[in-house]
């Protein structure tokens, strides 16, 4: 196993606001084409983790490597990073007054200097792939909740990441409309295009899930297979956790 | 009254309108020009005092914020008498037109700039992280993504200070601009019609207000995008 197979590698990360300890050491690593599932209960970091790894927040204390690099250095270059991370959100974030073209391709403009057809070009192919291209010319305020979380992730793709990160992008969505947000998911993850995921959508954590990492109070404290970590769960909280969640995820689906 | 005064003022009855008709229009064609350079320019400093107090570091901020806290004090006529007459006392020397100008450019700026400031803030804070997911730099992200939004949602209340400033380039006659009010106030000491002579300045006024605001409208709508 060579490092050059470890996209994104997490030692011992910290951070607090103010006196409030939200990430107490958390340590994990992901390969080349591996999706990684993170659960755990509101409030217990999750979304500060992957801030912290991009570095929209930075963290106190620990180090990451992205593709074998230490991002954490006082070195680097944060924008050529943060390019290199796609980063979905809970909330959509898509650009309100682009179109949804022009949401994907505004970013290989801007940040990449391609030119306005071929990032065009690139960008018309990137909603196709999420279903998307006869909606193009739709503003957000157009759109369905669905509809902007794949523009989203179309954005995301677009720059050509070495690995996505998504911080809950169904949490948002009216039940009817999680399906196709999953799809899009589970198409990508097929790709083998490496990974992190905020999710508590147990059936997409365990159909392409490679590992569930289960934080709570700014720790890993669990990590196995999906299966294993669902059915099996070492850990009262974790098992308190997925008990409740399944029981919430029967309902929706009957 | 004797015959001459009664013959002049036959004369000058007759002669009003094709005498202070073209001077006035004259007057016009001044503050055009005033409010030409002056709208554009006050826009961009106060797109640029907003930016700055937000975006800068703390003492450009604190400069920022003390200009416009000046200058929204200060009366506008005061403001503008300043720099006619204090600016030569360190050597600057500006023509009553340019004086003028950059009066109102600080002024109506610092206004306008309240209003992109609020705009500016009111944006969400989610389209600052997806500009900065996507490896924009903060510059990038300001004019890319917070300016555009921003601007849009200032443009009511920096449209509306615009046709203020319209109004109060009048006050532009008080350093010697040949401007509107300024013909109006000479030609009402030539020949006393001040009913007249003021009430064609008001109209020309009015007129300007109108087309100004009819131009907003239109960017206005041009600028919509569904939300
Ligand atoms: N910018 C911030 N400033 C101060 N405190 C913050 C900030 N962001 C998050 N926190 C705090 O950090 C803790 C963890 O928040 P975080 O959003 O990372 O949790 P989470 O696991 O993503 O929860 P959820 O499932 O609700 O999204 C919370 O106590 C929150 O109040
Ligand atoms: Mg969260």
């Amino acid at each position: 196993m060579s490092n050059q197979d470890i996209t994104l590698k997490v030692e011992d990360l910290h951070k607090s606001y103010g006196s409030n300890k939200v990430l107490k050491g958390v340590s994990f690593e992901i390969r080349k084409g591996e999706i990684k599932i993170i659960c755990g209960p509101s409030g217990t970091g999750k979304s500060t983790l992957l801030r912290c790894l991009n570095l929209l927040t930075p963290p106190d204390r620990g180090h990451v490597w992205l593709e074998g690099e230490e991002i954490t250095d006082a070195g680097t270059d944060i924008h050529k990073v943060r390019q290199k991370i796609g980063f979905v959100f809970q909330e959509f974030n898509l650009f309100k007054h682009l179109t949804a073209l022009r949401n994907v391709s505004i970013g290989l403009e801007v940040v990449k200097g391609i030119k306005k057809d071929e990032a065009r070009e690139i960008a018309l192919e990137q909603l196709r792939k999420v279903g998307l291209e006869e909606h193009a010319h739709k503003y957000p305020g157009e759109l369905s909740g669905g509809q902007k979380q794949r523009v989203a992730i179309a954005r995301a793709l677009a720059m050509n990441p070495v690995i996505m990160f998504y911080d809950e992008p169904t949490s948002a969505l009216d039940p009817q409309l999680i399906g196709e947000v999953l799809d899009v998911m589970k198409k990508l993850a097929k790709e083998k295009i490496t990974s992190l995921v905020v999710t508590h959508e147990i059936g997409f954590a365990r159909s392409v899930g490679d590992e569930i990492m289960f934080m709570t109070d700014g720790r890993i404290i669990e990590r196995g297979p999906p299966d294993e970590v669902i059915l099996n769960p070492k850990h009262e909280v974790t098992r308190n956790f997925f008990r409740n969640i399944t029981r919430l995820y029967e309902r929706s689906e009957q | 009254m004797n015959f001459w005064d009664v013959f002049l003022l036959k004369i000058l009855e007759e002669e009003f309108w094709g005498v202070f008709l073209p001077k006035i229009l004259g007057g016009w064609v001044v503050t055009v020009k005033v409010l030409l350079i002056s709208i554009p320019l006050s826009t961009i400093l106060a797109i640029t005092l907003a930016v700055a107090r937000i975006y800068g570091n703390k003492p450009v901020s604190l400069l920022a914020a003390s200009f416009v806290g000046l200058f929204r004090g200060f009366p506008c006529v005061v403001t503008l008498l300043m720099i006619f007459f204090a600016l030569p006392e360190i050597g600057v020397y500006l023509s009553p037109y340019w004086s003028a100008v950059l009066a109102f450019v600080i002024v109506s700026g610092s206004y306008q700039s309240e209003y992109v400031r609020g705009a500016i803030q009111s944006i969400e804070i989610g389209q600052s992280f997806a500009a900065q997911s996507l490896g924009m730099t903060k510059l990038q992200e300001i004019i890319h993504i917070i300016l555009p939004q921003a601007l849009r949602r200032a443009l009511p209340g920096v449209s509306n200070e615009i046709i203020y400033l319209v109004k109060y380039s009048s006050l532009a006659s008080f350093i010697g601009v040949g401007e509107i009010f300024a013909v109006s106030r000479l030609y009402n000491s030539l020949y006393f019609r001040p009913i007249d002579i003021f009430l064609a300045a008001a109209v020309i006024y009015m007129f300007m207000c109108t087309i100004a605001s009819f131009i907003f409208k239109v960017i206005e709508n041009k600028s919509r995008y569904p939300e």
